[in-house]
């Protein structure tokens, strides 16, 4: 009976000295206050097919990724295209197999608010990816996304896309160039800044 | 046993697991889930000069102080995220100080009014504009005597302030809370010159200052600071200019003097015109209509009265005229007493008889300074009080808090039956107001400045209307008013006017105006101004002047002064909380006020650093800590403008006190300045004491070699140990098996970096890439603490509050360390007080490296030592070990207590640190990547020198930091660093540095100090 007692009272001591330790509960990442929870991935505001405007099938529009994405070879962020982007094209265009989601695009003409987006793909706060630095080295879109063109509506659980996982970008990076060194840095200070 | 755990009701151990890892698995297989996400607002119409992650920078003009600066403020996405000088002003030429930094924590502040406010009894309601500037006009329109009270402002709006009180049959008073009247009104007096001198110290040899405090206030803190550093600093012919500094208390300013002549309050006319004798001598011409004022003074007699010794002065009179050029610049703000139009009249005939005139005293393009008259503001006091003004306007000043409380000004006010505020944040005289039209933010705002006549500056919005406030720009709202009283057609924007203002004054012949507009908006400045210097005649004064040393109000041992502070001015920066906890760079204490005692005196009174004493005047009494401070007069003591808030918000209310409640209300003649040197004070322990929040570890260097400097005389002789502080013997260190090995000569040199045996890997190639490293130059740096927080809004670094930084956990990058090494407040002599910008020295053989149980800080191939936050666990064990204790740690979010839309300010390049994470100084690494993005961008040429400027060196007025790659042998960084003067700061201990510090030169000998063995 004595050793119940003094395994309690070491457990409760040792718990009220953890106690002593904790300030609030777990504390959410900050910014996590401005998530919002969604049917994922298919809770797009606006069912957006890439498919449609960049595929290379019969029929698809075979736009540039970068008609869209604009700053991409400019600037660290790719860019979302402006809603009068999409105006652009879709003024004159109803579109034919979903017309009641591209005339979503005139409300938010009408009224001046921005396309609510869900966002597929993202990288850690605390990595700086430079878009137009890999761009210039001559990476395809398609390397790190995947085949977006071929998809209809995009999922970061993809198996194509790595970029919640350090270890598939530092594996490109370290494979050799021609000369064999690593084609590029693996510092970290090189992201993590 | 068995029963006490099947007493647990509900699910066991085993089973709880399985049926998590099966659910938890079973979500992931599911298509289709709820998930947090972000979102991506695209623009909804993308502007044309706005890429996304591209900064965009705009040219405009700094409404901080009257010295109008310019401004290059760099945007993202729309939000203005960092400001910095702008390299071509004629007057500031890029550098920026402490406050204009902290300008930007004002255009963000959540305590900024959210839109036009009406008085609803005790508290205020928020009203629409077009609500707000009917109820003007109509009081206007019905009012008798209205007066708009306003600060200083830009050209065109002065105009049209001008205009619209004519137009309202109303009556305008120019207020400054910190004012250059007496200069101004000595310039009139003994020259006929409206204006301000300008003062060429750069090119002066020999510094004269009777109590200006130059690189705190005045006409251009920034522009005097670099003229001082770059007159002060050793040539490479081996020269440099000597600054001797007179007056009661060593400000900053003082600080960096050769030499000290402690002299009482208010006799630096004596000493002026006993000097100006000594050098007119027998020429009766030589001070003109002022001959017969010289004959009453010489050496012996100012010497009775100053408290300093005849030689001291003859041979400063000898010196002003052997070491030409010369300058002396007469008594500023920091010692306005009631002879200050008297002192500097008499500092400008010593000028004049010294020659200087036209050569470092220039007045052919005036200062447009403040130079208001506080006269003025008394007599509107009794204007308010006697009810005769019914409508009473303040404009870009906080008379209630300002002005002496003596003076009555905020009783007066209450009387008055309608008070209107167009202040954008709260203060303690819009909390008074029954109207509130708050104005815009300078960065939001159209308007120009001229700092000099001749030179025009255009100040151009940066960015959209924060738009979380309503403001209107004060100009359009007057124009607006002005239309419904006269009820004619539509109101022009205030915009047009500025640009009709500047139109009708171009000359069409220099080409079309809307390119010299443009063009205008693109460079900041126009400068006009001729070549001439002109040569100009004594006049004779029409008023009787008296000499005489001022009188100071009694009772009282000691006598007291006020001076505005040099982060706060005059308290219109308290509430920014990056100056709140910007060490005060004499007394390095943050978040409260101390009265500065000379440590003698204390001793006598048995007071001690931090005991609460009672200063009284005849005017107020206040509690405050004691600071013992060597740099003062024993008679003396001081006590810095800007505490003592009660209606500002909530960085400025309630901390420290505010030291005008010492003062009378009284203007000094003939300027009619606010005189802040006029009483003396008891001081009375309370009994209490308080640990100052201060950052100081010590004043004193002990033996350690942290600051040493080198003799001007010694210069070229380096390596003569008997000479020189700080020379260099054979390291030896110890190896992990035993024994003493001696390091290699060439170790901490960029050659041998990265380290013998390290030369693979990552480490393989770095012998080809860049090596970072910076040199700062002791010799120029003034201690001004611009580098502070700018590297404090550049790299997101939190405050802390007083609290925490009485703990010990202050948050700053950079540390200004200040040694006394040579301080007498007895008599005139050797000043020697050595300032150090203390970073992270990014060691090559860094003690914090290895100790990092997790990686997180490491040597980097280009020469950094990096900081990965998200890899930091927070052991502590680095800073532990740091020899030079530069890093920080985050004990709390302190993020969390950044309020909205404070945070707009946020550099988007550097990572945002959540608690338990260390960080320091990163030679800001996100500029290095964004040049090597660029250029890569570019053809993947190679990054340029000088191309990569981390934003202390941006901001050093004094130019004192230099950074660059070291590999480079052409590279400005590899220049200064090869100097003789050049020395790393505890070299004994092998961390080969990457800093590289120049030693300050003086004038003394130093004493040469031993190693330590």
């Amino acid at each position: 009976m004595r050793k119940h007692w003094l395994i309690g009272g070491l457990a409760s001591l040792l718990t009220l000295a953890g106690l002593a330790f904790i300030q609030e509960g777990p504390q959410e990442p900050p910014g996590s206050e401005d998530m919002v929870e969604v049917e994922y991935p298919s809770g797009q505001p606006i069912a957006f097919p890439h498919d449609q405007h960049a595929g290379s099938q019969p029929g698809q529009n075979n736009m540039d990724c970068q008609y869209c994405h604009y700053s991409a070879e400019r600037s660290v962020d790719a860019g979302i295209p402006s809603v009068s982007s999409c105006w652009g094209c879709h003024q004159a265009i109803p579109g034919s197999n979903n017309p009641e989601e591209v005339a979503k695009i005139q409300q938010h003409i009408q009224s001046g608010d921005p396309i609510p987006w869900v966002r597929i793909y993202k990288v850690a706060d605390h990595v700086h990816f430079p878009h137009m630095r890999h761009l210039n080295a001559g990476l395809e879109c398609q390397q790190c996304h995947g085949e977006v063109q071929e998809l209809q509506v995009l999922d970061s659980r993809d198996p194509a896309w790595g970029g919640d996982n350090m270890g598939w970008c530092v594996e490109c990076h370290r494979q050799p160039d021609d000369t064999g060194k690593a084609q590029a840095s693996t510092d970290c200070t090189v992201c993590h800044y | 046993m068995a029963e006490n755990k099947s007493m647990k009701d509900g699910i066991k151990r085993r089973d709880f697991l399985r049926v998590l890892g099966v659910s938890g698995a079973g979500a992931t297989l599911t298509g289709c889930s709820t998930e947090k996400v972000e979102r991506l607002l695209p623009y909804v119409v993308a502007p044309d000069d706005i890429t996304p992650g591209v900064s965009t920078w705009y040219t405009t003009v700094c409404g901080g102080c009257s010295a109008q600066c310019g401004m290059w403020v760099r945007t993202r996405e729309g939000r203005a995220i960092k400001v910095e000088g702008n390299p071509n002003h004629p007057v500031s030429e890029g550098g920026l100080c402490a406050k204009g930094h902290a300008t930007l924590q004002h255009l963000y502040h959540p305590d900024r009014f959210l839109g036009p406010m009406m008085r609803d009894g005790s508290e205020f309601r928020q009203v629409t504009w077009e609500e707000a500037e009917s109820l003007l006009a109509a009081r206007l329109g019905s009012a008798q005597n209205p007066m708009l009270i306003s600060g200083r402002m830009g050209p065109s709006l002065n105009k049209l302030v001008d205009e619209f009180v004519e137009g309202i049959g109303g009556v305008r008073v120019s207020y400054d809370a910190i004012s250059d009247a007496p200069l101004a009104e000595a310039a009139r007096i003994v020259y006929g010159t409206a204006g301000i001198p300008q003062y060429d110290l750069e090119n002066a040899r020999f510094l004269l200052s009777f109590g200006n405090d130059f690189i705190e206030t005045g006409s251009s803190p920034v522009a005097h600071n670099k003229g001082l550093a770059r007159m002060s600093s050793v040539d490479a012919a081996g020269s440099k200019g000597r600054f001797v500094y007179l007056g009661p208390r060593l400000s900053l300013t003082g600080l960096n003097a050769d030499k000290w002549i402690p002299i009482r309050p208010g006799t630096e006319a004596a000493v002026a015109l006993a000097m100006a004798a000594v050098i007119a001598g027998d020429d009766p011409e030589a001070a003109g209509p002022y001959s017969n004022v010289l004959q009453a003074y010489n050496p012996r007699v100012a010497a009775q009265v100053a408290g300093v010794t005849e030689d001291a002065i003859f041979e400063l009179a000898e010196d002003f005229v052997s070491e030409a050029p010369t300058l002396a610049l007469g008594p500023g703000v920091g010692a306005h007493h009631r002879g200050a139009t008297a002192a500097n009249i008499a500092v400008m005939i010593l000028n004049h008889v010294a020659g200087n005139v036209g050569r470092t005293v220039l007045y052919d393009a005036p200062v447009n300074g403040a130079v208001s008259a506080y006269a003025d503001i008394e007599a509107t006091v009794s204007a308010m009080a006697s009810g005769e003004s019914e409508v009473v306007m303040v404009h870009g000043a906080n008379p209630v808090y300002s002005i002496p409380p003596q003076a009555g000004f905020a009783e007066a006010f209450a009387q008055v039956p309608f008070k209107v505020s167009f202040a954008s944040a709260l203060d303690e005289t819009s909390e008074m107001a029954d109207l509130i039209l708050p104005d815009r933010h300078f960065l939001e705002a159209w308007g120009d400045s001229s700092p000099l006549a001749g030179v025009i500056a255009v100040q151009q919005p940066v960015m959209q209307p924060v738009p979380h406030f309503e403001s209107k720009q004060t100009g359009d709202v007057l124009l607006s008013v002005a239309n419904k009283l006269s009820g004619e057609g539509d109101a022009a924007t205030f915009y047009d006017y500025l640009q009709e203002h500047h139109r009708s004054a171009y000359d069409e012949a220099d080409g079309d105006f809307e390119d010299a507009w443009q063009e205008l908006l693109r460079t900041g400045m126009a400068d006009t101004r001729g070549e001439e210097a002109r040569v100009l005649e004594l006049q004779s004064p029409e008023i009787a002047l008296s000499f005489e040393v001022p009188t100071f109000d009694a009772p009282g041992d000691l006598t007291l002064l006020v001076h505005p502070s040099p982060r706060f001015g005059a308290g219109e920066f308290s509430n920014s909380p990056w100056l709140q906890e910007l060490p005060d760079p004499v007394s390095k204490i943050v978040w409260h006020s101390w009265l500065e005692m000379n440590p003698h005196t204390a001793e006598l009174r048995g007071i001690r650093d931090g005991d609460i004493v009672t200063v009284t005047s005849p005017h107020g009494s206040l509690e405050v800590p004691v600071w013992l401070y060597p740099g003062i007069r024993e008679d003396v003591v001081a006590l810095a403008m800007g505490g003592g808030h009660t209606g500002m918000g909530r960085y400025a209310d309630d901390k420290g006190v505010n030291a005008l409640g010492l003062l009378p209300s009284t203007s000094e003649q003939p300027s009619g300045a606010l005189v802040t040197t006029v009483t003396s004070v008891t001081v009375i322990p309370t009994g209490e004491n308080r640990r100052l929040a201060t950052v100081e570890g010590s004043s004193d260097q002990h033996d350690r070699l942290i600051a040493p400097a080198v003799a001007l005389a010694d210069l070229g002789h380096a390596g003569d140990d008997e000479h020189e502080e700080g020379g260099h013997e054979e390291l030896r260190e110890l190896q992990g098996v035993g024994g003493f090995i001696p390091v290699p000569a060439d170790e901490g040199a960029p050659t041998a970096f990265p380290l013998e045996g390290s030369r693979h890997g990552l480490y393989a190639d770095a012998q080809e890439g860049p090596r970072w490293a910076m040199a700062i130059d002791l010799d120029k740096c003034t201690g001004c603490s611009a580098c502070v927080t700018a590297c404090q809004a550049e790299n997101n670094v939190p405050w802390v509050g007083e609290e925490q930084v009485l703990m010990g956990r202050d948050m700053n990058w950079v540390r200004i360390e200040r040694f006394y090494e040579q301080v007498d407040a007895t008599q005139a002599g050797d000043l020697d007080v050595r300032f150090l910008p203390m970073i992270c020295q990014h060691c090559g053989n860094a003690p914090c490296e290895t100790v990092c149980p997790v990686f997180a800080t490491y040597h980097t191939p280009e020469g950094l030592n990096a900081q990965v936050y998200n890899r930091c666990v927070g052991t502590r064990y680095c800073a532990n070990n740091c020899p030079y204790k530069v890093r920080v740690f985050n004990w709390y979010r302190y993020t969390d207590e950044v309020p909205e839309p404070l945070n707009w300010q946020w550099n988007p390049d550097v990572t945002v640190r959540d608690n338990g994470v260390m960080e320091k100084c990163s030679f800001c690494v996100q500029r290095i990547r964004e040049v090597q993005n660029r250029a890569a961008l570019e053809g993947g040429r190679e990054v340029r020198d000088h191309e990569v400027v981390p934003a202390c060196e941006q901001s050093c007025p004094a130019e004192a930091i230099v950074f660059g790659n070291i590999r480079d042998p052409n590279a400005r960084i590899t220049q200064v660093s090869s100097s003789e003067r050049t020395y790393r700061v505890l070299e004994d201990l092998n961390t080969q540095p990457a800093v590289n510090y120049l030693k300050k030169v003086t004038f003394h000998e130093v004493a040469s100090v031993g190693h330590e063995e």
